[in-house]
């Protein structure tokens, strides 16, 4: 702190100037003594006021009004000027006087000998009784009247009701108010059957109107049927567009079929029975059905418009026109039969008498459900949002989303969160799965039709999801499935197989069929092979060789050759089995030594027969046995003996 | 995510930072690289007030490779804390102005291209404070592998071969205590902070 500046701090010049002189010198007042500033304080109070006033003194200015207050009391200045408490002295004295004469009075009064204090009477305020009474029965009976009038009216209905047996219009729509949104709009009774409050943001309202029926109809009704359920007193109305019966349609269909023959089943369409008769809860329920298949397939439509999958989705008019699988096309329809006419703008191709006959329509109801159910989930996930949410954090995104930041997602995870599927993609997707289990299946009991020899079992599981199914598939030979089975399992998906065979090697098909077919037939075969070689070591059989990819002979279409070569117990005689997809198994059998030996100028010692000798084919059709195991064991059997 | 190792690259005397920049984009496309985008990591740090006793300091952090997320680290004596959060947390930051003020004038980012080289990510960041160019920071990424140990070697060959024989190579200061654990984005967060912090402590240009 070498080159500290020193500051001087000093009070703001308060005091009054009490002079300046001609050469500009102020020559200010001394400052008042505590003694003299309590004074001029005591001074200031007024002691006449009120305590409520008295808190408040009037600050006065320093400068202006001082010097006029100066001048004010000019003469009291003066005389207190003597003794500057004296006016506090004088004011304090007269409170003293007050307050000891209140003291005395106080005194006499409570002695009671001399003063007694009476409680003084207040006015009387003047009131006549009989104009309020008179007034409040006016306005009962008022009240009254409009009661009486109510209840007159409702008992005449009630009576007229029950005389004629009509229906009760309140405790209908007390029903109707259980289960379904209403309200009061002036006179009219506004119901609202939409799904906004489960969580549709379909922009079409859903409002209805109820209404009493009239009378006459009633009894109308009434009299038409007797047997039947009462005719409701209510009448609800409901907007023209959501009148009649809708649906949508969905129907899976080869290229090659003409598009127009679509055909839709007329009865579901025409099973409208007459509006009038229809009670109000199916009513309702109808339209709401209209409502929800509206906003289903809206949504459909602009979903084919906005995807840009390879082959463009069409939207024709009320139909969607989708590619599954090369060749098959998947077909979403709105069928609105709003009741009127029948032949107003439906679906196109719609042929209401000519082709219900021609057979029944391919209607796909599983994948219709899956639509609703798919539409349903989206409702309840825009109502339901995952907990736990923040007060101030953003609703709507996914919990995955939520917890991106915090878990320090990068770029591509986040990329990857903001992917959808829309409602149209999966639906796509469950019919693409639906002909891949379609086709796997034919192509599964198909082969289990043609190949009689191995049995070919396949399990499919229960369980499965919308668009993934597994099916187990057993191998086995009749008879020898405790020494040999294979199994391989299939997973459907949507596209593609996925096969897992017996050694652990997993496959990816494609939606070609053949590629199934192919992979099965190997695995037939290869089966047939090891089993030959189990049933050879049960009967104590030596495996020689085996190669499951021989390399001789004519190259096969699908697969390899295979081939195995197995010696009897003590080994004089031998069989080779060789196996190709194309051609089948054949069978060869050797035996050496022979049991008659020649000696010849070429082989003149029997030792030399013990190198084996020739292979003869075994006609396997001709043999004995139930399948190629069974006949194989024979053979074994035959030759293990030492005849 | 994978394993990143953050490297200054000392500017040499009399050359601008885009001509090195320029330099190595030219290195790095003659191995095969392809530019994919830019990349942006920048820091702000906020003091804390006086009268909540010891002065603390909060980095946050945002990285364009985790654009969703807001990382802070809080300096508080011999531990340093980390949050990440999400993009919330910096309008938090604002609501806490009173208690944390920011210190707007050593604002510091690394910006430039980023490229991609089979599993190799690099990025060229030039080091601005306040406009105010610094220096150059190379982030190198091996995506397939999270554990610094098992990655190192090739990491170090890789950004020898890319740098030059000149500028040595030594293990980040944060992972060496960390080479046998899962390495996560918060760690590049740290590195991009240690150099960050020795940026704003020299004057003009960083060499070493």
């Amino acid at each position: 702190m070498a080159n500290s500046v020193n500051i001087s701090i000093e009070a703001p010049i308060e005091n009054q100037i009490q002079e300046i002189t001609y050469d500009g010198q102020e020559i200010y007042q001394a400052p008042l003594s505590m003694s003299e500033n309590l004074a001029r304080l005591a001074q200031k109070i007024d002691f006449s006021k009120t305590e409520d006033e008295f808190c408040n003194i009037k600050k006065e200015g320093e400068s202006s009004s001082d010097t006029k207050s100066d001048e004010d009391n000019k003469d009291q200045s003066y005389q207190s000027s003597l003794w500057p408490w004296d006016s506090v002295r004088n004011k304090l004295r007269s409170a003293l006087t007050e307050v000891s004469v209140l003291a005395d009075v106080l005194n006499i009064a409570k002695e009671k000998r001399y003063m007694v204090l009476d409680p003084v009477q207040p006015e009387k305020v003047e009131s006549r009784p009989m104009v309020q009474v008179y007034g409040r029965k006016k306005a009962l009976s008022a009240a009254a009247a409009v009661l009486q009038a109510g209840m007159e009216r409702l008992r005449a209905s009630e009576t007229m009701r029950m005389a004629r047996n009509m229906p009760d219009f309140h405790i209908d729509l007390l029903r109707l108010r259980q289960n379904w949104r209403l309200k009061k709009v002036s006179n009219t009774i506004i119901g609202d059957l939409s799904y906004r409050t489960a969580g549709s943001k379909f922009s079409q309202t859903g409002v209805f109107e109820v209404t009493k029926a009239p009378e006459e109809q009633i009894a109308q009704a009434m009299s038409m049927n007797t047997g039947g359920p009462p005719p409701s007193a209510l009448r609800v109305t409901v907007p023209p567009e959501l009148q009649g019966v809708a649906f949508i349609s969905v129907l899976c269909q080869k290229e090659q079929e003409e598009v127009v023959t679509a055909t839709l089943s007329a009865s579901a369409l025409s099973c409208t029975a007459g509006e009038g008769e229809l009670h109000w809860q199916q009513r309702l329920e109808a339209a709401q059905n209209v409502l929800f298949c509206k906003e289903l397939f809206a949504r459909l439509a602009a979903e084919a418009v906005q995807l840009d999958a390879s082959i463009p989705h069409m939207v024709v008019g009320n139909q969607i026109m989708a590619t599954v699988l090369p060749g098959i096309q998947l077909l979403i329809g709105l069928c609105h039969n709003n009741g009127q006419t029948n032949a107003n703008a439906n679906v196109e191709g719609v042929k209401t008498e000519g082709s219900s006959s021609s057979g029944k329509s391919d209607h796909d109801h599983v994948l219709e459900h899956s639509l609703h159910q798919l539409l349903r989930a989206v409702h309840h996930a825009n109502t339901h949002h995952p907990f736990p949410h923040p007060a101030t954090g953003p609703l709507g995104p996914s919990k995955r989303r939520c917890l991106a930041g915090p878990m320090a997602a990068d770029r591509y995870e986040l990329l990857d969160m903001s992917k959808e599927q829309s409602l149209l993609e999966q639906i796509i997707q469950q019919a693409q799965h639906f002909f891949m289990r379609r086709r796997s299946e034919y192509v599964l009991d198909t082969i289990a039709k043609e190949v009689k020899d191995p049995l070919i079992v396949s399990h499919w599981n229960a369980l499965n999801s919308p668009t993934q199914s597994c099916v187990k598939i057993n191998i086995m030979a009749h008879g020898y499935d405790a020494v040999c089975r294979t199994s391989l399992v299939v997973h459907v998906g949507e596209k593609t197989l996925k096969c897992i065979c017996r050694d652990g090697k997993v496959r990816h098909l494609s939606y070609e069929l053949q590629e199934l077919r192919d992979l099965i037939y190997c695995q037939i075969y290869q089966h047939q092979m090891t089993a030959v070689q189990a049933v050879g070591r049960c009967m104590g059989w030596q495996l020689l060789a085996s190669s499951a990819h021989l390399g001789s002979g004519p190259v096969e279409p699908l697969g390899n050759a295979s081939s195995c070569l197995l010696a009897s117990p003590n080994g004089d005689r031998m069989i080779a089995i060789r196996c190709e997809p194309s051609v089948g198994i054949q069978v060869f059998i050797a035996q050496s030594p022979r049991k008659d030996f020649f000696s010849s100028e070429l082989v003149q010692d029997k030792k030399w027969e013990n190198l084996g000798g020739a292979f003869k084919e075994i006609k396997l059709d001709k043999m004995e046995g139930k399948n190629f195991l069974n006949k194989m064991e024979l053979l074994m059997a035959c030759l293990s003996s030492p005849s | 995510m994978g394993v990143t190792v953050l490297q200054q690259y000392p500017v040499p005397e009399n050359k601008t930072g885009t001509y090195v920049v320029e330099l190595l984009t030219k290195r790095i496309l003659a191995l095969g690289a392809t530019q994919q985008g830019q990349f942006l990591v920048d820091c702000e740090s906020y003091l804390s007030h006086p009268l909540m006793g010891t002065t603390k300091t909060v980095h946050i952090l945002h990285n364009s490779e985790q654009p969703a997320s807001v990382f802070s680290i809080l300096e508080s004596g011999t531990k340093n804390i980390h949050v990440i959060a999400d993009g919330l947390f910096d309008l938090l930051m604002m609501k806490l102005s009173q208690h944390y003020t920011s210190k707007k004038q050593t604002k510091i980012e690394s910006k430039g291209p980023r490229f991609e080289l089979g599993d190799f990510c690099v990025k060229l960041g030039s080091v601005t404070m306040n406009q105010n160019f610094k220096g150059i920071l190379i982030e190198v990424e091996y995506r397939p592998c999270v554990m610094a140990n098992a990655v190192w070697g090739l990491l170090r060959e890789f950004l020898q071969g890319l740098l030059g024989p000149t500028v040595p190579v030594q293990p980040p200061q944060h992972l060496i205590s960390r080479m046998n654990e899962i390495y996560t984005p918060i760690d590049t967060i740290y590195q991009y902070l240690e150099h960050f912090s020795a940026y704003r402590k020299t004057t003009g240009m960083r060499t070493t």
